[in-house]
């Protein structure tokens, strides 16, 4: 048995030819429906390596299934062939788009098919990589008050679950669509960092095994290794941002600890490279997000570190 | 010229928001431009204000912005280029977030004015008519025909969201319009000219001006309901027949998707009502389902 692949939209270029946007079905059995969705914007390849190497774990184990997941490897295929974040063309963000629309441009066309595809599934997960410029350490982001979701993520292998208060944009992302979403996220924008991938990896088949959708014996590790991260809010996580403009040099790596008042890195003029500020972490805790791409400005962020109690 | 916020930069000068004021007291406007550093028409605008204000006693204040992100102009980019952020969308700011947080703090703070104008081009693709985009109803409408700009379009919720500079002075409590003219990444002159007439002629409707600008010709005074939307059911080489300001009728051919290598005709695209064209398509590679053109109901 092999998964099913389906075509769910076929956005057609103005030159003639046509860009697919794939599901790929595992089913068997009876049992929840999951989904995973990686690549709505395409500078985060780690999510789209994660739902490959879980698809290669769901196809090897198919007959044993009790239930579907749904994998979307990459729903801007795009905007990934040229690395960019958003969809070329339009220069749309996508996860600016949900719930998108029937009879409109592309984007918009994509974002409204994935919502009426994925409509009636058990768990949505999404997973991706950071932001261009950011690392980050492998986590979870649900939304504040999804408690049940918080709880599911506490088996995703990751660092941390954030319960995250919603944003302005928030009712325009594709987690915002479907309640209990949750997000995996950490690596590099652009980049692939391999651990990483194994961890979210696992993490994404450790909950299908939670929901019973993969049975004990499919699992490629012992359920005991799986981490058990913390549940923190908003007001655990602190952004950490330059006050000068310059370069940004890091002294830290995600999930480093840091003390109260320990520097996270410096800022140096980029022309004389003398230093112009040392950044100081506002709290004992680890490093979960740092930036990587180092021009700042003023108000730029640096870094968000995660109060923990291991921090 | 005043400087009324100023942001280290690295590589380069620091950013500087610069205003240029005139009169004094009460009744007061606020023209900004620039917020998109692609959109070139409104710059152009603004600065034509500068020579009639210089040389005229004002009854009032009027307080220019011409370039707000002068970043992005210099690199041609519409966003602020070093985190490619919208600043129309980072309202009402904060003094201690981004970049981009920081200066529309500092924009919203130093344009409190009685009147506000934001000036816009259109998108590098598409081509608008000079027109003035108010809400439904309010002194907003009585403004925005004051300008007697081609167009004034009547929309439920326009620019009401807090993110954006006009709705950020709405929640403020200012009347505020949003101007809008020609194409992105290109100058018209001929547009621009006839935002910085209007602007004009809604000073001298303040009493800040005294002498009457030349009249304008208002074409359209419109709500959505009086506006068709002509999609491209196909992707293709768009050719279109018709420029913004043009009178048609129904089943005027507009324009024509063709193959982009060939030419072979794939759709044609026709006017379904009486009107003027207010928005065009300009960039000739097309998307299905993409807007193409915009009729409005004339006057």
């Amino acid at each position: 048995m092999t998964a099913q692949t389906s075509v769910i939209c076929s956005a057609g270029m103005p030159t003639g030819d046509r860009v697919d946007i794939v599901r790929r079905r595992f089913q068997a059995g009876e049992g929840p429906r999951v989904v995973l969705v990686a690549g709505i914007r395409g500078d985060a390849p780690e999510g789209i390596r994660v739902a490959h190497n879980v698809a290669r774990v769901l196809g090897a184990c198919h007959e044993q299934l009790c239930g579907t997941v749904d994998i979307y490897p990459c729903v801007n295929p795009l905007a990934a062939h040229r690395g960019l974040r958003n969809w070329p063309f339009f220069d749309q963000d996508l996860n600016r788009r949900f719930p998108g629309r029937a009879n409109a441009h592309a984007p918009d066309l994509v974002a409204r098919t994935l919502v009426d595809d994925v409509q009636g599934a058990t768990q949505v997960l999404e997973v991706r990589g950071a932001h261009a410029a950011f690392a980050e350490a492998p986590q979870a982001q649900v939304r504040s008050g999804d408690s049940e979701a918080a709880k599911l993520a506490r088996s995703a292998n990751v660092h941390v679950v954030w319960s995250r208060a919603p944003g302005p944009a928030a009712p325009s992302t594709f987690a915002w669509q479907f309640p209990n979403t949750i997000v995996l996220e950490g690596g590099t924008g652009n980049r692939l960092t391999p651990e990483v991938a194994t961890t979210l990896s696992n993490g994404v088949l450790n909950l299908l095994n939670v929901l019973g959708v993969l049975p004990d014996d499919a699992l490629t590790f012992h359920w005991a290794g799986m981490s058990r991260p913390e549940v923190v809010g908003d007001e655990q996580v602190h952004r950490i941002r330059a006050d000068v403009g310059g370069l940004f040099l890091p002294r830290h790596r995600p999930w480093d600890a840091v003390g109260e008042g320990e520097s996270l890195g410096e800022v140096i003029d980029p022309i004389s490279g003398a230093q112009l500020a040392e950044i100081p972490s506002p709290k004992a805790g680890r490093v979960l997000a740092l930036r990587e791409q180092p021009v700042v400005l003023p108000g730029s962020m640096v870094a968000r570190v995660v109060e923990v109690s291991d921090g | 010229m005043a400087e009324v916020f100023r942001l280290g930069a690295p590589y380069r000068e620091d950013f500087r928001l610069e205003r240029l004021s005139y009169g004094t007291g009460s009744p007061s406007v606020t023209v900004v431009a620039g917020l998109h550093g692609t959109e070139l028409n409104g710059v152009h605008a603004v600065n034509l204000l500068v020579g009639p204000l210089s040389m005229s006693r004002l009854k009032g204040t009027v307080n220019l912005f011409p370039v707000v992100n002068s970043f992005g102009m210099d690199q041609g980019t519409k966003r602020w280029p070093y985190d490619d952020r919208d600043i129309n969308h980072a309202f009402p700011g904060d003094p201690q977030g981004s970049a981009v947080q920081r200066i529309a703090h500092a924009l919203l703070e130093h344009t409190a004015a009685d009147v506000c104008l934001d000036v816009h081009s259109a998108s590098p693709q598409m081509c608008e008519l000079p027109q003035v985009r108010v809400p439904l109803s309010g002194r907003e409408v009585e403004l925005a025909r004051a300008t007697q700009l081609p167009v004034v379009w009547r929309r439920a919720g326009d620019r009401l969201e807090a993110t954006g500079l006009v709705g950020a002075w709405r929640n403020s409590g200012r009347a505020a319009l949003h101007l809008l003219g020609g194409r992105g990444g290109t100058l018209d002159v001929d547009h621009a000219g006839q935002i910085a007439d209007g602007v004009l002629r809604l000073l001298h409707h303040l009493g800040i001006l005294s002498l009457p600008p030349e009249p304008g010709t208002t074409a359209v005074d419109t709500t959505r309901a009086g506006v068709s939307y002509h999609y491209g059911a196909l992707g293709g080489f768009w050719v279109p027949e018709v420029q913004v300001g043009d009178r048609v009728a129904p089943g005027h051919l507009l324009g024509k998707v063709t193959e982009v290598v060939g030419g072979n005709l794939l759709e044609e695209v026709r006017a379904d009502r009486s009107g003027i064209v207010v928005t065009l398509r300009t960039y000739p590679i097309v998307h299905a389902r993409e807007l193409l053109v915009r009729v409005a109901d004339a006057l």
